[in-house]
């Protein structure tokens, strides 16, 4: 039952986080900056509206924001948030999660080729690759953790006896970890420095021009997707960086969420002070990201033994 | 046993009946298509009984040319090796019904139904082969009889050249897999498989590799897979559809049985056939991504395909090596559940390709497009089989790479081979992402989107005998996705037939397995209800037509539209020291440009290799040769009897 | 609890990567002057350091300021001087030079376990972070064009053959002497370096060291 709350909170809380980041970009550009709640009107504003489709598409073009959504929210599942037990949780469960979001960027990828777009082609083209040098660190990542505690499960590697977390043992591997994870969170969101949300030229885009043909509750069946996905890469490093247990769940909850809530100011300053890299440039920033996973996988045969 | 061997002759009757029946065409299609699907069917429930209960010493032999033996054995893994043979096969004898629809190519079409005949025997007698000379016997028949099929389309200059091509990889393979024979028969003196495993270590070893280069180029591993994207395409499609998922198999086939024979001790074998799994599943998709021709296409696909069965069967053996049940059993078990669900979606991807050449009429997937609207049944068929590909769930892909990675992470508890694995589930996320990315290109450009020229706009619906083959092969997708427990049971017996997978409690697989299914319905589940809230969210609402935004731009054409060579040119630059793409722009010169051209094409480096390296060093031995071929009758005669004097005095 | 030592070795590898993969000239800058204060501080940190001899305590402030200070400043003034365009211009791409890192940190693990020492725990990651270091060093000075990315890169070298010192050494005392006659040759070497640096800008405009070429014969 706590799982299910969590899971009922972490769904509903997930539009309120990405507020964060656009209050930190507003106040480094000295603006008072939209309301936190923003992204919550701006759902509520897309369900309320009927659709455009252009006559190029085909019913796989309907099809994407939905299954987008679909994964995005089981990926949520398996996710142990503030503390309670992930709703959903077996060995080889990590597999099973990142191969969902495969399927939510599947369907995203051939419904923006189903346009018949010059441009959401080149976001297409662009996210594919990207995703898939990004999808070598995260399973890099997924070797570490099971060297390190054994287990092939979103919950199990931050539970028991040998829990994953950047104050034990293995913690100067963990950095390596959490700063090549939070690489992949900026690609894998489409954030600066790989991708910029907030772009008005579409020949620079990645993920936003792949929607640009998207409308009414489609686009905001995508956003919502987009949120939980933000929402799970954070809470994947809010569970490493935990510092403490405690036995009260709302205490827990309240430190779990406020990390959390430091991860998306984070975004939101790295979105400040960078800007977004030349298109060519990117494989290079997640091949470092890469990099760095691999070089802790190697030491954890120290570590280990 | 009897019922195998029924089933056999059932389907070769099936073959020959047409050799007769010519004359009237349609009779002719339909009777070996029904004759076909009996035998099959018969053959099928042999093999699945026998998975089921059974039975001892399931041997038959019968003594050819007084000295050897013809000798026949079912046992588990022939067992599951028959059951793409006996599903595909009937399948795709169904899907030529109405693809081979020139009456005035009655007799060819003939001969076409016997050599598929006798393909499908052949590759089911290699599964049960008991000696090394029924072995080599039905490796040659198949060879020899897929080679036939190949050039069905013989008149046309490119075909011929495919089938001389795959007739001479065929050939050069079954070279190297005799010479394999040869070793063991000269340690055992004996050409049956009993006393393989009693040679000595190092001897097993150059056993394997030659046996591994003869397997490996039927069953097209990466630098012996260049026959591979010249014979598909030349094929007809459901000929491809055979041979791609279920023939080349065969060579997986022998490099399991043959493995399984030696019962070989080293780590080797498992690097080695690792090494050979990651080259090929990452480059094999990188040259998918890079070549734009839908057969082609899927010809490396199935060298990625191979590479990750591959992948998982490398694991297998080095579980055994270094004592790690777990990896052994999940390796090989996903290793050999892949060889399955590859069957399933290759077929029906290469029976998808045939039904848009045929009735778009070009395979370029750059003049393809918008075919998702006209040809729905293909379009969604294909994208199912796309998604399967690509290894997502809830799909049979995802199954079969779900126990290779679950092998990979249990492989890396062992210290001393920590690399391995650690390099194998890196290459597989790889081969994943580079899976999507090409099949998103595939489904993407050839059927959505605007058609690109004025054939693909015509394209219309193929027969449907194509449908129902279609159909049903993306039904068995969703179902081994979806419910994939009793499949998983049935390769987990073919593995407990070794040793050291035994030791795995079935119920670790089971609960695993259930789990995913249970993923996969809830995925269903909620997908399904998020649908109608979806519905219902549009309900009353305005919904509008309207052109795709162009970004201010108000003339689109159709030719703006993003073609599968820009879309992975990019990846494949990333991959530019394994893969020649070779760009020729003319430029804009002028203030007011005239025409502008810009060609793009990709060469196999492992064709260029091979030809710098044995090609022209053959042919120049071969040149120097050239005297003995003057020409002159009575020197020919000259040489036989020299020979036969030579032959005598050497007895 | 975290190991102070594995941290610093870790960021250490971080900016040995960021080295291979920045493509900014003044990045790289700040980047050895991070790792030149990291491998300075790293014998502070070593296990059987229990006394904190006063030579150390006296020399490893100097080279803190000497790598983290001192060099950096002077090549921070040679790109501002010599004007340098800001782009690295590689040789050997970026995406080459980080898999021949990941490489590099390969064949280091793999050397360290086959070398017959007998190393306490964290020395083994100190010289895998130093052998690496070192390789990356020559990497850099091999695979970029300009003359500046060269003097960078035998910076890296000297930082490696640092770290490969402090694991193998017993006596530490010792090696700081040694190693701070290297370091005042180093800055020696850099000063000229940043003199003749400004003279080739003068005399060519450009700091591609191709351009050396036509000085042969």
């Amino acid at each position: 039952m706590e799982s299910i709350i969590a899971y009922g909170i972490a769904l509903l809380a997930a539009p309120l986080f990405p507020g964060f980041i656009l209050k930190v970009k507003a106040f480094f550009a000295g603006k008072k900056g939209p309301p936190l709640l923003i992204k919550y009107y701006t759902v509520l504003k897309l369900f309320r509206k009927g659709s455009v489709y252009s006559t190029s598409t085909s019913f796989v073009f309907r099809m994407g924001p939905t299954v987008s959504f679909v994964t995005a929210a089981m990926a949520l599942l398996f996710v142990p948030i503030a503390g309670a037990s992930p709703v959903l949780s077996f060995h080889g469960d990590v597999i099973v999660l990142f191969y969902l979001f495969g399927l939510g960027r599947f369907f995203t990828v051939i419904a923006a080729l189903d346009t018949a777009s010059p441009f959401e082609g080149m976001g297409a083209a662009r996210e594919v690759y990207f995703a898939t040098l990004a999808e070598a660190t995260t399973f890099s990542i997924l070797v570490i953790f099971f060297r390190l505690n054994g287990a092939l499960s979103f919950g199990e590697f931050f539970a028991g006896t040998n829990p994953i977390t950047v104050w034990g043992g293995a913690g100067a591997l963990l950095l390596l970890v959490i700063v090549s994870l939070f690489m992949v969170l900026l690609t894998e969101n489409s954030r600066v420095p790989v991708d910029d949300p907030a772009t008005h030229l579409e020949l620079t885009m990645i993920h936003e021009v792949m929607i640009l043909d998207h409308s009414g509750p489609d686009l905001a069946l995508i956003e919502l997707g987009a949120f939980f996905k933000l929402l799970f890469y954070a809470a994947f490093i809010t569970c490493i960086v935990q510092p403490l247990q405690f036995t009260s769940p709302w205490l827990h909850a309240l430190l779990f969420f406020g990390i959390m809530g430091l991860i998306y100011v984070a975004v939101g300053i790295t979105e400040s002070i960078t800007a977004r890299l030349k298109m060519n440039l990117v494989p290079k920033f997640i091949l470092t990201s890469f990099a760095l996973v691999f070089f802790a996988a190697i030491l954890t045969t120290r570590v280990v033994s | 046993m009897d019922t195998y061997l029924f089933s056999l002759v059932v389907i070769l009757v099936g073959g020959i009946l047409p050799l007769f029946t010519y004359k009237k065409f349609t009779v002719m299609k339909a009777a070996c298509v029904i004759i076909t699907a009996i035998g099959s069917f018969t053959g099928l429930y042999a093999a699945l009984s026998f998975l089921i209960h059974p039975v001892e010493n399931a041997v038959i032999s019968w003594p050819w040319l007084h000295h050897f033996e013809i000798a026949l054995q079912m046992d588990a893994m022939a067992a599951f090796f028959l059951i793409p043979i006996f599903f595909i096969c009937p399948l795709a004898t169904l899907y030529s019904f109405h693809y081979m629809h020139h009456e005035k190519q009655s007799g060819k079409t003939a001969i076409s139904y016997f050599f598929s005949a006798v393909l499908f025997v052949s590759m089911a007698l290699l599964t049960t082969a008991n000696n090394m000379l029924t072995f080599a016997l039905a490796w040659e028949i198949m060879s020899l009889s897929s080679f036939f099929l190949v050039v069905f389309d013989f008149r046309n200059k490119e075909t011929r050249k495919a089938g001389y091509l795959y007739f001479i990889f065929a050939q050069a393979g079954a070279l190297f897999l005799f010479a394999a024979f040869a070793v063991i028969y000269s340690q055992t003196g004996t050409l049956s498989f009993d006393s393989i495993s009693a040679m000595p270590e190092n001897m097993k070893l150059i056993a394997f590799v030659l046996a591994f280069m003869g397997l490996g180029s039927k069953a097209g591993v990466f630098p012996l897979h260049i026959w591979l994207p010249h014979a598909h395409p030349a094929a007809p499609s459901p000929v491809s559809a055979v041979m791609s998922g279920v023939m080349i198999k065969m060579g997986i086939f022998g490099i399991i049985r043959f493995y399984m024979l030696l019962a070989p001790a080293g780590e080797i074998y498992g690097q080695i056939i690792l090494v050979a799994g990651m080259i090929s599943g990452i480059l094999g998709v990188v040259y998918a991504l890079g070549v734009h021709d839908i057969k082609r296409l899927l010809a490396y696909s199935s060298v990625e395909n191979i590479g990750i069965i591959l992948l998982g069967l490398g694991l297998g053996m080095l579980g055994v090596a270094t004592g790690n049940s777990t990896m052994a059993a999940f390796g090989f078990a996903g290793g050999l559940l892949h060889v399955f669900n590859h069957s399933i979606f290759k077929s029906l991807l290469f029976m998808g390709a045939g039904s848009v050449i045929h009735k778009a009429g070009t395979g370029k997937i750059n003049e393809l497009g918008g075919l998702m609207k006209t040809m729905p049944v293909t379009g969604k068929t294909f994208l199912v089989g796309a998604v399967s590909i690509s290894g997502l769930p809830p799909f049979n892909g995802f199954v079969s790479e779900f126990l290779i990675y679950y092998g990979a992470f249990y492989g890396l508890a062992h210290g001393s081979s920590f690399l391995l694995p650690m390099l194998t589930i890196i290459s597989l996320a790889v081969i994943g992402g580079l899976a999507a990315s090409c099949f998103t290109k595939l489904v993407g450009v050839a059927f959505l989107g605007e058609p690109r020229t004025e054939n693909a706009a015509k394209a219309s619906e193929c027969g449907i005998a194509m449908r129902i083959s279609m159909v049903v092969l993306a039904l068995s997708c969703i179902v081994v996705g979806v419910f994939p427990e009793p499949f998983v049971h049935i390769v987990f017996r073919v593995v407990s037939g070794l040793p050291i997978a035994a030791t795995v409690s079935p119920t670790v697989f089971i609960d695993l397995v259930r789990n995913i299914s249970l993923v996969a319905v809830l995925f269903l589940g909620i997908l399904g209800i998020t649908m109608l809230l979806r519905k219902g969210l549009y309900s009353g609402k305005p919904m509008a037509k309207g052109p795709t935004w162009g970004c201010g731009f108000t003339q689109p054409t159709v030719r703006m539209q993003y073609t599968g060579t820009s879309y992975a040119m990019s990846i494949v630059g990333f991959f530019r020291p394994f893969i020649h793409s070779e760009n020729v722009y003319s430029g804009i010169q002028k203030i007011f440009p005239g025409k502008t051209t810009y060609k793009t094409k990709v060469s196999d480096r492992a064709e260029s290799a091979i030809l710098e390296t044995v090609v022209k060093p053959v042919f120049w031995v071969l040149d120097k040769l050239r005297w003995i071929q003057h020409g002159e009758i009575q020197l020919y005669i000259a040489y036989i009897v020299l020979a036969i004097v030579i032959l005598l005095l050497a007895q | 609890m975290i190991h102070l030592t594995d941290v610093i070795l870790s960021i250490t590898i971080l900016s040995v990567l960021l080295t291979l993969g920045s493509n900014r000239l003044m990045a790289l800058v700040k980047i050895i002057a991070l790792q030149g204060v990291l491998v300075s501080l790293t014998p502070l940190f070593m296990e059987h350091h229990d006394k904190l001899t006063g030579g150390i305590l006296f020399l490893t402030p100097i080279t803190v300021a000497i790598k983290g200070l001192v060099i950096p400043a002077f090549l921070f003034f040679a790109v501002k001087k010599a004007s340098i365009r800001r782009e690295i211009e590689p040789i050997i791409s970026y995406h080459a030079s980080l898999f021949a890192g990941l490489a590099m940190i390969l064949v280091s693990a793999f050397i360290v376990d086959r070398l017959p020492l007998n190393l306490p725990g964290s020395h083994a990651l100190l010289l895998i972070t130093g052998i690496t270091t070192l390789a990356a060093g020559l990497l850099l000075m091999m695979g970029r064009r300009k003359g500046i990315t060269q003097v960078i890169g035998y910076l890296m070298l000297e930082n490696g053959i640092y770290l490969i010192g402090t694991a193998l050494a017993r006596e530490v005392h010792t090696l700081h002497v040694l190693e701070f006659g290297i370091l005042l040759d180093l800055l020696a070497g850099v000063m000229i370096m940043g003199i003749i640096l400004t003279n080739i800008n003068r005399a060519f405009d450009d700091m591609d060291t191709s351009l050396l070429m036509r000085l042969k014969d």
